[in-house]
């Protein structure tokens, strides 16, 4: 199989990857202080730590500051247009199964105009990690509320402030079928947001990770009673979940040992009020996958599609007299 | 230097043929080629008195605020934009081939022509959106391009804009003063017999009268009544002397209540070409600014009635030059002296030292047009690349006067500087250099002279005895690019042979602004992308590890011939350690600036040697056997949540919790080398000594996640450290 093949030579020419291999030449555009940096440094350390080759790793993202996380990369990227990453991801899925995709969409990009898309590809359980950095504003476009703002946030879509209480990713994506991963990690504490993605990336299925994030412009002081004030941080942790570092326990000493096959429980942590949960919330690894169920029999090498694309086209050939039975020998 | 756009600009390395040396310059100027066509700090406007509080504004600058105020957001105010654009292309493209003249002028000259050659009636879009424009323009002044002229017209401007402040706060005061001395004269003369005679009486009332007064019988009665406390003759006759003298001073033009001055003196020529003259002129007048400021000083106790002869004769009869105060010479024009390098002879050059050392209120303006001079000096003395470019360094050792040194390229951005030296109240000493080097052919005045503090070869400094007591608060290097490095580095964008685009960092060295320069071409050896090899050393890189190998020779820097093909241009030895003794002397400046002081480093290398020496004596040394348990420390200051875990904390070292660090680049941004990032990309403090308590706090202010801990500061000498450990002490 080609794709074996590369795999093997390139092993051979490269086997050990640094976080360097992962950086793009681009250094990263977005605002000073901004949480999407840790976001982008935990995918960095995850692809060194698995060594992923980065011409098998592939993120999609939308539109939006969040959406700028392929151009950082040094790996394969698709930078697509506004809510449509997750169809994207799936395209490349179905069609190179041993890519390592990741989809990176904001909150307004997966929870607004890509919010069908959103449901639908939770149903599929595509095998892809998926993170929603949530920031709840617009901040590209200089702050408009977003589906997850705040009741009374002031925007300049909003100025009298947001009228409708913000939807909960969290409770939206638990509720949907074949729903197969869903956890929630904090930019701020970088240590479990590294954690928490590598957990999803070895979940066979759609892996479904909200990060909330910061944005030091447009909202400002949005997290600062969580960031300063760890009790309200409840870490879930259960046997092979998280492990937390002596010095990061001295902090979080708010810990909840949960079993992310208890749908119930996470529904409740999901809709917590006042504390931030952060952790695996539901994992079940026996969901089916739909590129799994639908894979064909023979992998879609290039040999392959010549071939078949040559059977198509001698189909209407116009052949010479006796040309067409020497093909057909 | 300001570029808005890059047409043509991007080198290339392919089908090289040997070229001639004498045809390259340096591969950074790929850019700056039409420098017409690109905007930058140039036009510059000489703007007027009493227009806002700058002296020099660039044109692009005046067209971006006469935009932003009158093109609207659409496609009217697109259009405007486009076409003022052009004028001011135009303008810039008129300048630069000559054309002199006023703002305003060189605008409507412009617009006519733009308008001529479009074919529109007037009144039509295009005359009306510039004249629309125009009419915000608020300001006016003599339009200069960048050439040899400049420093004396920049600086010539600057000082008479001074001398126009001063002349007004002169009038103000002399004219208060006359105005004051007449009435107390005014008021006595009314109490003499002349004041009441009966032809006085009738000149009081003018010709009107009918004949209904009689003028005998009322000077009669007032006589009668006349008060006989008349003014002491010795007083009038002083009150007159003094009047005389302020209404006949030679040093500015005449006010109003000056006109019924009989003499009207003209005003004494105050700008000089050679400093023999302006000190010849200073003794020569030397009487009258006593005899003046003599008037002055009894006016003014006149006027408030304290003149007491038995006390203030003596001292007025022995007033001399010593007596002058430095208020009283401000209150006069100061002298302005242009000096040109290479054309006025180096004995006026030195004669212009003595004068500032001996703190005369004058300003001198030594313009520099060759920097490197020539590469055999008469008679033989080691200089090889070091012409001129130490006069005010050398300058600054008189500690008493005003010192700023600038490139042409940059007097718009030291501005600012240059009118704090005219303000100065003793000698200042303007070093300028033109960048209209008679040896360098093909590049712009402009774009050498910004090389040249580029290369650091004429770096932009001020040294301003005023602004304070200590070195930290008089001397200022901070106009300079990339002030901390040993020599700025700019991306260059250029295409390798197959046409993909290369992108690549390089240095702008001493020997990259040597390679511009004729006499200095036949140290240089271009070689075309054929002759490359393994062996061959960017000159800077070479500078930074002078004894690695013995590659001197393969020392080089990157040029481009005139089709803006990439060659490496291999320098001689004699340039590599002209560019040492450049390095050298701009680190000495830094040390001035205090980055990387020496005293510093030594006095924190032996606390650190000792502190070291005391803890491995400490670790030698068995522990009692019952130690206390020290309390434990409690982490109360918001926003830090962590308990202190670290043993850095405890000894006021600064450290990180690594652990929490977000990536959020703002402390490696502050400084790269105290703060790094480890294999996980999490920061943590390398080397705190490799910057300042101020950009540990500052580092620590920043952070989104407050997990950096300044601990003590490590120099004691920083400046503001009892306000920077105040603003440390929440991040403990």
């Amino acid at each position: 199989m080609t794709a074996s093949m590369s795999q093997c030579l390139m092993q051979m020419v490269q086997t050990d990857y640094a976080i360097s291999d992962y950086q793009s030449e681009i250094a990263p555009r977005w605002c000073s202080g901004c949480g999407d940096t840790a976001i982008l440094t935990a995918m960095q350390r995850l692809c060194r730590d698995e060594q992923l080759p980065p011409e098998k790793t592939v993120s999609v993202s939308g539109i939006g500051c969040a959406s700028r996380l392929p151009h950082y990369m040094n790996a394969y990227g698709f930078h697509g247009i506004h809510g449509r990453a997750l169809p994207i991801a799936e395209g490349i899925k179905i069609r190179r199964p041993d890519l390592h995709v990741f989809v990176t969409m904001g909150d307004g990009d997966c929870c607004s105009i890509g919010a069908a898309h959103w449901l639908h590809a939770i149903r599929y359980n595509m095998n892809m990690t998926v993170l929603l950095h949530d920031n709840n504003v617009y901040g590209l476009t200089k702050k408009q509320a977003s589906p997850t703002s705040p009741h009374g946030m002031k925007s300049n879509t909003t100025p009298f402030g947001a009228t409708l209480n913000p939807l909960n990713p969290l409770t939206v994506t638990l509720g949907v079928s074949n729903v197969s991963f869903v956890a929630q990690a904090v930019d701020w504490i970088p240590d479990l947001l590294y954690q928490i993605l590598r957990q999803a990336y070895h979940h066979k299925g759609l892996s479904f990770i909200r990060i909330l994030q910061r944005c030091p412009n447009f909202m400002e002081h949005r997290f600062d009673d969580w960031v300063r004030d760890p009790s309200k941080m409840r870490i879930l942790t259960h046997g092979d979940g998280l492990r937390l570092a002596p010095d990061l326990s001295r902090v979080y000493k708010n810990q909840e040992t949960h079993d992310p096959l208890n749908m119930e429980r996470a529904l409740a942590l999901a809709a917590l009020e006042g504390e931030i949960p952060v952790g695996i919330l539901y994992r079940n690894p026996n969901v089916p996958c739909y590129d799994e169920l639908r894979a064909g029999e023979r992998p879609n090498t290039p040999a392959l599609v010549e071939t078949v694309l040559n059977e198509e086209f001698d189909k209407v050939g116009i052949w010479p007299d006796g040309a067409a039975a020497q093909v057909g020998e | 230097m300001q570029q808005a756009q890059f047409a043509n600009s991007f080198p290339s390395i392919k089908d090289a043929a040997p070229a001639s040396v004498s045809a390259l310059r340096p591969a950074l100027f790929a850019r700056y080629g039409a420098l017409s066509e690109l905007r930058h700090d140039y036009p510059l406007v000489l703007v007027d008195e009493g227009q806002g509080a700058t002296l020099l504004r660039p044109l692009s600058r005046i067209i971006d605020d006469i935009l932003k105020a009158a093109a609207a957001p659409g496609a009217d105010g697109e259009a405007m934009r486009q076409q003022v654009l052009k004028l001011e292309a135009r303008i810039r493209r008129a300048v630069n081939g000559g054309r002199a003249g006023r703002l305003s002028a060189l605008w409507r000259t412009a617009a006519a022509e733009m308008v001529k050659e479009s074919g529109e009636a007037p009144f039509g879009p295009l005359d009306s959106n510039l004249d629309a424009a125009r009419r915000h323009l608020d300001l006016d002044g003599e339009v200069i391009g960048c050439n040899a002229e400049t420093p004396a017209r920049v600086v010539t401007h600057a000082w008479k804009a001074r001398q126009d402040a001063k002349a007004r706060r002169f009038r103000k005061r002399v004219e208060s003063l006359i105005l004051r001395l007449s009435d107390i004269l005014k008021s006595d003369h009314m109490k003499s017999h002349e004041a009441h005679g009966a032809e006085a009486l009738a000149s009081a009332m003018g010709r009107d009268v009918d004949g209904s007064i009689d003028f005998d019988a009322l000077s009669g009665v007032l006589e009668r009544a006349r008060p006989e406390d008349r003014l002491p003759e010795d007083r009038v006759k002083r009150i007159r002397h003094a009047l005389e003298a302020l209404r006949c001073q030679p040093f500015f033009g005449p006010g109003r209540a000056s006109q019924s001055c009989p003499k009207r003196p003209e005003p004494y020529n105050y700008t000089f070409t050679s400093v023999s003259d302006a000190l010849n002129a200073h003794r020569a007048r030397l009487p009258d600014v006593l005899e003046f400021t003599k008037a002055m000083t009894v006016a003014e106790l006149e006027v408030d009635n304290k003149y007491r002869p038995e006390l203030h004769d003596p001292v007025f009869a022995r007033f001399d030059e010593s007596d002058l105060t430095a208020e009283q010479m401000d209150l006069l024009p100061s002298a302005l002296i242009c000096l040109r390098d290479g054309v006025t002879v180096s004995a006026e050059i030195a004669r212009a030292y003595e004068a500032l050392a001996c703190g005369l209120p004058i300003t001198v303006l030594i313009q520099v047009d060759d920097l490197l001079g020539p590469t055999a000096p008469e008679p033989p003395r080691n200089s090889f690349g070091a012409g001129t470019t130490r006069l005010a360094s050398m300058a600054m050792g008189l500690n008493n006067a005003f010192v700023f040194q600038a490139a042409s390229a940059h007097l718009f951005r030291m501005c600012r500087a240059l009118r704090r030296g005219m303000d100065y109240d003793g000698p200042a000493l303007f070093c300028i250099y033109s960048g209209a080097t008679p040896s360098v052919r093909g590049v712009a005045p402009y774009v050498l002279s910004a090389a040249a503090t580029e290369a650091r070869v004429f770096p932009n400094f001020t040294y301003d005895p005023a602004a304070g007591a200590d070195l930290a608060s008089r001397f200022d290097l901070s106009v300079n690019p990339q002030c901390e490095a040993d020599w700025p580095e700019h991306v260059l964008d250029y295409e390798d042979r197959e046409g993909q685009g290369c992108r690549e960092r390089i240095a702008f060295s001493f020997a990259d602004f040597a390679i511009c320069d004729a006499r200095y071409q036949r140290f240089c050896h271009a070689v075309p992308q054929d002759g490359w090899t393994p062996a061959m050393m960017p000159t800077a890189e070479h500078l930074a590890e002078p004894d690695e190998g013995n590659a001197i020779e393969s020392s080089y820097v990157l040029g481009i011939d005139p089709e803006n093909r990439l060659f490496r241009v291999v320098v001689d030895a004699k340039i590599v350690e002209a560019a040492l003794r450049c390095n050298d002397a701009w680190r000495r400046l830094l040390e001035l600036a205090g980055v990387n002081n020496s005293h510093a480093l030594r006095l924190l290398a032996a606390e650190r040697k000792a502190r070291e020496a005391a803890e491995r004596k400490a670790e030698a040394e068995p522990e009692p056997a019952l130690a206390p348990e020290p309390a434990p420390a409690v982490a109360e200051a918001p926003p830090v949540a962590a308990e202190p875990a670290d043993e850095g904390a405890a000894d006021g070292v600064p450290w990180i919790e690594t652990a929490r660090c977000t990536t959020c680049n703002e402390c490696t941004q502050v400084n790269s080398a105290m703060f790094r990032y480890n294999e996980n990309m999490q920061a943590y403090i390398a080397d705190p000594d490799a910057g300042t308590y101020r950009q540990l706090v500052e580092a620590a202010e920043g952070c989104q996640v407050s997990i950096i801990h300044p601990g003590q500061p490590r120099n004691p000498d920083e400046p503001n450290l009892a306000e920077l450990i105040e603003r440390a002490a929440p991040f403990a």
